[in-house]
């Protein structure tokens, strides 16, 4: 049950009017059945590896709990077991349905480097829609109580409320446990100024989703599903395009699912925050899919030893968790060279910084000034569009070839029409650009001020002129229905 | 608190609704289908003795004009490509609220159908023409999927896409003038070649059991609203429709069910398969393609179906009545479109 279908569109008012009319007691049991229904609705068996995660790490909780009560000499080493047996099982999983075939494909390719001949082997296994996210968010909960950062959950109900709350199951944001898990013991009344900022966002999601994303999808998937066809400009644009759908498309998701759960009185993790203006790849990765990147921060690059730690040390930490953040967006070559690339982007800034500041004093450049920050943007737009070829590209060979052809100029492209045959034609091609134009809009007014409070503080006439004229732009200009293909979206694949 | 969300939620949706409501007439494609059943069902004053129902093997199949300039009978064909069986009832019962006790002819080649429901965009061409009301709710909870009904009760959302390529045709529709052809509409193709799927067999196969209901309520109505109803199948090769996903596998041997149905229920069935020499048809030549007669075909058919119609019920001749005076200019203008057509 995707958030766009009309199944979500019932299921959600539903749920939400339930929750508040049932006793505060079964509530959580209540969430609890809705939660696994949503996402048995993909398919019912998905909900046994979901089933096995919780109860693994749940397990992994109590027994790290009992070790700290107990006191035995040992108790550090019998921890560290249950760690290793937890992240063991669960990381198990996710690479027996995501990664197999890669890596047997990757095999089969270094035998044949070394002469040797190996026929790969394929197991097709179908891929649990949101297994790299709550396969995540349930492995920090045993990391969590393993540092003592919360104490283990005993009522399992709740805790497997927490691994599959609906609204953030399929694609985030990953949440930790001490941050959600508390909230389900919380009595939440209905509010309806919460609802209504709740209701607003998801609003601003559906938009994102249905009329910026899956209309720039329409031209993206042209040139990337042809990459030998087009060039110059028409992949120039082609990767633009996709640089905000990808953007539009998971934002839209994570205000869907914020939004949702605000409306029933939770509170989720921002996941963006105006990733393309930030300045630097580093500040990218502080903005981009906040909740992953703390993630890995949290549990991969601080133990590896983060910044303190020589400066050699330091960048292999870096190429090390961008190679397993690519890995983690897909089974292929194309996201892990596009999270390596990512590492190479920040170990360059981190080794060239001395000689950047030593150049900008001499030269006299203020950092703060207006043509320095806009200079920043643009050429860290740049790079991560860049990498986004990686990402998007079919296949490696793929994405060499975009690249060459990138670089094959063809100016006539913007005023020979061609622009307008790569799937939109130019009524939907300007209502594309203008699509990017809002949400960049919408981007650079939120740094000020709180949008969604200040459309709330206005008078009535002009929040209803909102509410219906926003709720009618998607509605006519969304990619949705029986006539259109909507998109699924991209971040359940992973 | 919640009561004023709630309220003010069903406001929204409210307004939400009448807007979507609103402009759905100006989304919705304005093809000859659209044209003739606003005019059929509720912009014609005119009164029809025979309301002629189906899919396109009736729109294409019997002229309403000829009826009219061979023997003075006022018809109207409701019929509308790939329509199933189904849809047809409801058109009917759409159709009954303006003419009442016509004599009904149905075509029965959608009884076939073995799938749940129709083509979308074939269910949409007849149910998005039907103004909103009880008997389309039912229409569309018992035509269409769960989760395209939504599409249906609110076309817009279905065609919300047109925004770029709306004409002004769409802004100054006038459903008028496709009024002539009395909702007829047949090809100008020769198909070519001969029947290969003909078979004079007594083989007995099951109507499918979704359809089979449906042509009992058609049955049912007629009897409760006291019209006569006249079961009809226009010529087809079979051959494709035998092999085709989603219909029975012998159409001939289901026909000849639908026969015993009839016949126990004392409904007349006429099937034009089994009469085409009488009817005078050259399959290669008056065929359209293997399932559809051509505007030549048509024209013999509906000769035919005419003169079966006025030596089996009792059909004024309105020829001379100053209320049918159009009809005489429809016609011409009819034939003049056959032939430039043709």
């Amino acid at each position: 049950m995707s958030f766009t279908s009309i199944q979500f569109l019932i299921f959600f008012p539903a749920v939400t009017i339930l929750y508040f009319v049932i006793p505060q007691k079964a509530r959580w049991a209540w969430l609890l059945a809705a939660s696994y229904y949503f996402f048995m609705s993909w398919n019912p068996y998905y909900a046994i590896l979901l089933a096995v995660s919780t109860v693994v790490t749940w397990t992994s909780g109590l027994l790290i709990g009992r070790e700290d009560l107990r006191k035995r000499p040992n108790t550090v080493r019998r921890k560290k077991i249950w760690v290793a047996l937890s992240v063991f099982v669960n990381i198990g999983i996710l690479v027996v349905f995501k990664y197999l075939d890669f890596f047997c494909g990757l095999y089969a390719e270094i035998l044949h480097i070394f002469g040797i001949s190996a026929q790969a082997v394929q197991f097709d296994l179908l891929l649990p829609v949101g297994i790299s996210f709550y396969t995540f968010q349930a492995l920090s909960y045993t990391v969590d109580v393993y540092r003592g950062d919360i104490k283990p959950e005993k009522n399992l109900g709740k805790y497997a409320l927490f691994v599959s709350f609906f609204p953030q199951l399929v694609a985030g944001p990953i949440e930790k446990s001490k941050d959600l898990l508390p909230q389900f013991d919380e009595v939440h009344t209905f509010d309806y100024d919460r609802a209504r900022k709740g209701l607003l966002l998801m609003l601003w999601g559906y938009f994102q989703k249905t009329a910026v994303a899956d209309r720039l999808a329409t031209l993206v998937n042209t040139v990337y599903n042809s990459p030998q066809k087009y060039s110059g400009l028409e992949v120039a644009v082609a990767t633009v395009f996709f640089a905000f759908q990808i953007y539009c498309d998971f934002a839209g998701y994570s205000n869907i699912a914020i939004g949702a759960a605000q409306v029933m009185g939770f509170r989720l993790t921002k996941n963006f925050d105006k990733p393309y203006f930030s300045k630097s790849i580093k500040e990218f990765w502080r903005r981009w899919h906040i909740t992953l990147g703390a993630w890995f921060r949290d549990y991969l690059y601080i133990p590896l030893g983060g910044n303190r730690c020589s400066k050699w040390r330091h960048c292999l930490n870096l190429m090390i968790v961008f190679a397993v953040c690519g890995l983690w967006h897909g089974a292929a070559m194309t996201f892990v060279i596009w999270g390596l690339l990512h590492g190479v982007y920040q170990v360059i800034g981190l080794l060239t910084r001395p000689a950047k500041q030593r150049a900008e004093q001499k030269l006299g450049i203020r950092e703060n000034s207006f043509p320095v920050r806009l200079y920043r943007a643009a050429a860290t737009f740049v790079l991560v569009d860049f990498a986004w070829i990686f990402f998007r590209a079919n296949s490696l060979w793929d994405a060499t070839v975009l690249i060459g052809n990138l670089f094959r100029f063809n100016p006539a492209a913007l005023w020979n029409g061609s622009l307008f045959s790569l799937g939109l034609a130019a009524p939907d091609f300007w209502a594309a650009l203008l699509g990017i134009a809002a949400v960049t809009a919408a981007d650079l007014l939120s740094r000020r001020r709180d949008l969604r409070q200040s459309l709330l503080n206005r008078g009535p006439v002009c929040r209803w002129a909102v509410y219906i004229a926003g709720t009618m732009v998607i509605l006519i200009f969304g990619i949705y229905g029986p006539l259109q293909s909507p998109s699924q979206f991209i971040y359940f694949q992973f | 608190m919640v009561k004023k969300a709630i309220w003010k939620s069903c406001l929204f949706l409210v307004i939400i609704g009448t807007i979507l409501a609103a402009f759905s007439p100006l989304f919705t494609y304005k093809i000859d289908h659209r044209g003739k059943l606003l005019q059929g069902l509720y912009k014609s004053d005119d009164t029809y003795d025979v309301v002629l129902m189906g899919s396109s093997h009736m729109n294409g199949g019997i002229d309403p004009n000829v009826l009219w300039h061979e023997y003075g009978i006022s018809s109207f064909n409701y019929a509308t490509g790939g329509q199933p069986i189904d849809v047809t009832y409801y058109l009917l019962k759409e159709v009954l609220k303006k003419h009442k006790n016509p004599l009904v002819v149905v075509d029965v080649y959608y009884l076939g159908m073995t799938d749940p429901y129709g083509v979308s965009g074939f269910v949409s061409n007849a149910l998005d023409n039907v103004h909103f009301s009880l008997n389309k709710v039912q229409a569309i909870h018992n035509c269409v999927p769960f989760d395209e009904r939504l599409f249906y009760y609110f076309p817009m959302l279905k065609y919300h896409f047109r925004w770029s390529s709306l004409t002004q045709k769409d802004f100054t529709y006038d459903s008028a003038s496709v009024y002539y052809a009395k909702g007829f509409g047949a090809g100008t193709s020769h198909y070519g070649k001969q029947d290969i799927s003909y078979a004079n067999t007594q083989k007995k196969d099951a109507i499918p059991p979704k359809t089979l209901s449906y042509l009992n309520k058609i049955i049912g109505l007629s009897k409760k609203e006291n019209f006569p109803l006249l079961l009809i199948n226009l010529p087809c090769d079979y051959t494709d429709s035998n092999k085709e996903d989603g219909w029975v596998n012998d159409c001939e041997a289901m026909f000849n069910t639908v026969a015993d149905v009839a016949e126990k229920n004392g409904v007349a069935f006429l099937d034009l398969c089994d009469r085409m020499d009488e009817i005078g048809l050259d399959f290669s030549q008056d065929m359209n393609n293997a399932g559809h007669l051509n505007i030549w075909g048509a024209v013999k058919t509906s000769d035919y179906l005419g003169k079966y119609l006025k030596e089996n019920y009792s059909l004024s001749d309105h020829r001379s009545e100053s209320a049918y005076a159009q009809w005489n200019e429809d016609y011409k203008k009819s034939q003049a479109a056959s032939v430039a057509g043709g």
